[in-house]
């Protein structure tokens, strides 16, 4: 298939001024400051392929979002290039964004004091979207996110997941090819995060919409992607599928064990150290054992002892994207 | 076609939100309109005492004051997302605009109506003109009806011009704010006085570099006739007018330059 | 006492990381002071004394008046804010007075503007204009004082109207219009020696006319000997006035957010 995006080797620097604390520091910064450089995004590239839904994951301050205000057109690359269908976002950027949906989940763009529908109205207006078919996507999106009690009620008086609702159905009426979503579901309950799941899916397999997420919720990714993309310190440290990284870094594993007074035990095994039969040999050796099961790693946990080191991935770029 | 549209919806939604705060919206259209008289107030006291300020009689001085409100009325409601544009950049919400295919400055302009400010400005406004425009000595026929009223439209667009070259200032520097309090606000109220009475920096500046003199003093002279107006070229008095447009096209070709930059640096 | 300097010292610091700001403060003060001296002296014409007030002395009071008024710059909305996030319970925490907390932050605030705004911009216009000498060395001593009534009385007024915002929706709209009776009842626009008689006489009764007045009227001679001491003692009663109304609704507020939860 097709590829829709592809990036190549960007980088985006930012100049960033240093502050000491004291008054004889607070003077001199009045005077004379000094500044150091960022590395935001550092030599990132991958491309995806129309109807791909990929995840994008880091650290705070790692580079997700610059490389969504890139991809949107909101930011030059420093260096690199990107191209989406067709496109070159930045340069080209009132042709391009008809073709996209950005939502920044931290960032409404809905009007607080005024009933849902009344934003939508404006985006009608802004993306100039026949009324047939904006009639049509109201209809189908609120019918999916069951948004029919409180599309007429002021943004203020939603819930935090009833307003996102909103947020992605405003970015989503003009029915964009490709979807950026920037933390769709920070701050949201177990409900509305399946709710919204469920939406991205959906829209995803009917429309064949190319959709890139950012989370901090390794559920969104394990429930709604295909593909991850880890982004640490500026550089893309992995890219690939979830059940790849999950065979190939998970070298522990976690036993859970029932024993014959009831009591129930929970042990993690390397199994780097030893082999699971002589694991099970030795337990079986030591307990008296009345149930067993094993469990697949988290991805959570692989994907936090990839932050703090404790895993170290292979060169992304030998994995032949 | 469909920025009209856009126009209308926006306005709505900014009458709608008002709407919901009924008693907020008096009391704060109340207070623009008191803050505002407070400058006339103190102008009409100094003059029981001094009668004239180089010339100027009291209904002179309120016909010159009712131009500044009259202008800003439209200024505020059309240019209201420009007002503190810094602010727009730092949360955030100049990257929505950019991602909606439409003209940046466009949506700006359409985008929200400080309808509290436009209210308060504009009744003063037109109650000044009401009280002054009577007792100066105006032969109001064709000509000076057309030429008010170019005047007028001229000083929203030199205001208009203003608040887009004090944001475009946003994507090279931090903090502006200070710049436009001095340059804009500031000057505003210089511009409530005959500028001939000030030092000659204070004059060249609101003649050439924030050309307020062409939003009342220039246009009040022409229909006024005082005698300090022997300082300064006949003509300012016909480019007035016209100047608007001058202002305004050059402030929307910095915006045009001065926007790129933001493509990389971001907030 | 050691806390609440801190405050102050922290808040004057925080005012430092601005350059522009900073440069922009002092330009903008010059400007202020040329510019109504240009008016005043408009306004004078020939005239050399105008009810027996020379325009020298305008010229001092304007000069004074407006640094004082510097010092009073700064966000009244505060508390507001604080009570509409809801982090005005974490101040309950604390183990010190919010009201001084904040009273010390804004004289912080205050002493920068003075200090780096003001007075360069003070010096520059002793280059452009003469202004009054102080009548006497006491004179000068008892300004000072005054001034620091006079600020005490303009904080706790601004106070007593930022803890309404406990009862309302938002405060903006008084304390803008608090502001036009300061700027003009007080005398920034216009000096009070010009105002109508009656109006003067009104003044007299509130306590507008202790604030940048009585430091002026002190500070010229106006006021001398005994007069000074009454000039003082006026100001310290609206001090204790003010004071414990300011106290009243702030303990009131206190209890309804406590009790009411906001």
């Amino acid at each position: 298939m097709e590829n829709m995006i592809m990036v190549q080797d960007i980088k985006k620097y930012y100049k960033v001024a240093k502050r000491e604390k004291g008054m004889a520091a607070s003077l001199r910064y009045l005077f004379n400051r000094k500044y150091e450089i960022k590395k935001a995004v550092d030599d990132v590239s991958f491309s995806i392929k129309r109807g791909e839904i990929v995840g994008f994951i880091g650290p705070n301050g790692a580079g997700k979002s610059t490389t969504i205000k890139i991809l949107s057109g909101i930011l030059y690359p420093d260096a690199g290039d990107v191209n989406i269908k067709g496109y070159i976002p930045y340069k080209q950027r009132k042709q391009y964004v008809k073709n996209i949906g950005v939502v920044f989940g931290q960032k409404s763009q809905l009007n607080w004091d005024l009933p849902l529908i009344e934003s939508f109205e404006l985006m009608k207006f802004i993306y100039k979207i026949p009324q047939e078919k904006y009639e049509k996507n109201l209809k189908q999106f609120s019918e999916l996110l069951d948004m029919e009690d409180f599309i007429n009620q002021p943004v203020r008086q939603l819930s935090l997941g009833q307003r996102m609702r909103g947020d992605i159905v405003a970015a989503l009426l003009h029915s964009p090819e490709i979807v950026f979503l920037d933390e769709p579901t920070i701050g949201l309950d177990v409900v509305a995060k399946e709710k919204i799941r469920e939406f991205i899916r959906y829209i995803n397999a009917k429309e064949k919409t190319t959709i890139i997420f950012t989370t901090h919720d390794m559920q969104d990714i394990e429930k709604v992607c295909d593909r991850l993309i880890i982004i640490d310190k500026g550089k893309k440290i992995y890219d690939g599928s979830i059940e790849q990284i999950k065979n190939k870094y998970a070298n522990s594993k976690t036993i859970e064990i029932l024993l014959e007074n009831d009591e129930k035990e929970i042990q993690t095994f390397d199994l780097n150290v030893a082999p699971m039969n002589t694991v099970m040999e030795n337990l079986f050796a030591q307990k008296n054992i009345k149930d067993i099961s094993i469990c697949e790693p988290e991805i959570d946990g692989i994907i936090r002892d990839i932050y703090e080191g404790r895993v170290v991935l292979d060169d992304p770029t030998a994995e032949g994207n | 076609m469909g920025e009209m549209r856009i126009t209308l919806q926006s306005i709505k939604m900014s009458f709608r939100t008002r709407l919901q705060y009924r008693v907020d919206t008096l009391v704060a259209t109340l207070a623009v309109f008191i803050r505002e008289s407070a400058n006339i107030i103190a102008i009409y006291l100094a003059l029981l005492k001094f009668d004239r300020i180089n010339g100027w009689n009291v209904n002179e001085m309120l016909f010159l004051y009712s131009m500044l409100f009259l202008t800003y009325a439209f200024v505020v409601s059309l240019f209201a997302d420009l007002r503190q544009f810094s602010d727009t950049i730092r949360e955030g919400r100049f990257d929505r605009l950019l991602v909606r295919p439409r003209g940046l400055l466009l949506q700006l302009i359409l985008n929200n109506a400080d309808l509290i400010a436009t209210a308060g400005h504009g009744t003063l406004g037109i109650l000044l003109f009401v009280i002054s425009a009577g007792r100066v000595g105006i032969h109001w026929n064709a000509a000076t009806i057309l030429y008010y009223i170019a005047a007028i439209i001229s000083g929203i667009l030199i205001q208009g011009g203003m608040f887009i070259i004090f944001s475009s200032l946003c994507f090279y520097f931090v903090e502006t704010n200070s710049i436009r309090s001095i340059f804009y606000w500031n000057m505003r109220k210089f511009a409530g006085y005959p500028i001939s009475i000030y030092h000659k920096v204070i004059q060249v500046v609101l003649i050439y570099v924030v050309p307020f003199a062409f939003v009342n003093y220039f246009p009040a002279q022409y229909l006024l006739r005082k005698a300090d107006m022997a300082n300064y070229n006949e003509v300012y008095i016909y480019i007035a007018p016209v100047v608007g447009v001058v202002v305004y096209a050059a402030a929307y070709l910095f915006w045009r330059v001065s926007v790129r930059r933001y493509y990389s640096t971001g907030n | 006492m050691r806390a609440y300097v801190e405050f102050a010292v922290k808040k004057f610091e925080d005012k430092m990381a601005y350059k522009l700001d900073f440069f922009m403060g002092i330009v903008n003060t010059a400007m202020m002071i040329v510019v109504y001296l240009c008016i005043y002296k408009a306004l004078y014409g020939d005239a050399a004394y105008v009810d027996g007030i020379s325009y020298r002395m305008v010229a001092t009071n304007f000069v004074i008046t407006l640094g004082l008024s510097h010092a009073f710059d700064y966000d009244e909305m505060f508390l507001e804010h604080k009570i509409h996030d809801g982090s005005i319970t974490g101040e309950f925490l604390k183990p010190v007075s919010f009201m001084l907390r904040l009273l010390a932050e804004n004289i912080g605030e205050g002493a920068f503007k003075i200090i780096f705004h003001f007075i360069p911009a003070l010096l520059f216009t002793l280059l452009y204009t003469s202004l009054c000498p102080p009548k006497s060395a006491l004179s000068l001593i008892a300004m000072f004082g005054s001034v620091i009534f006079g600020y005490l009385i303009l904080w706790l007024i601004s106070f007593i109207i930022q803890t309404w915002s406990f009862w309302l929706f938002s405060v903006w709209g008084i304390i803008t219009i608090k502001n036009v009776f300061v700027n003009i009842l007080a005398g920034t626009l216009l000096p009070l020696w010009f105002m109508p008689a009656a109006l003067r006489k009104i003044i007299s009764y509130t306590p507008f006319e202790s604030i940048y007045f009585t430091p002026v009227r002190i500070y010229l001679g106006e006021l001398d000997g005994a007069e000074i001491l009454s000039g003082l003692a006026v100001q310290i009663i609206w001090i204790v006035v003010l004071g414990i109304i300011a106290n009243v609704f702030w303990k009131k507020g206190v209890k309804k957010l406590v009790v009411q939860g906001g």
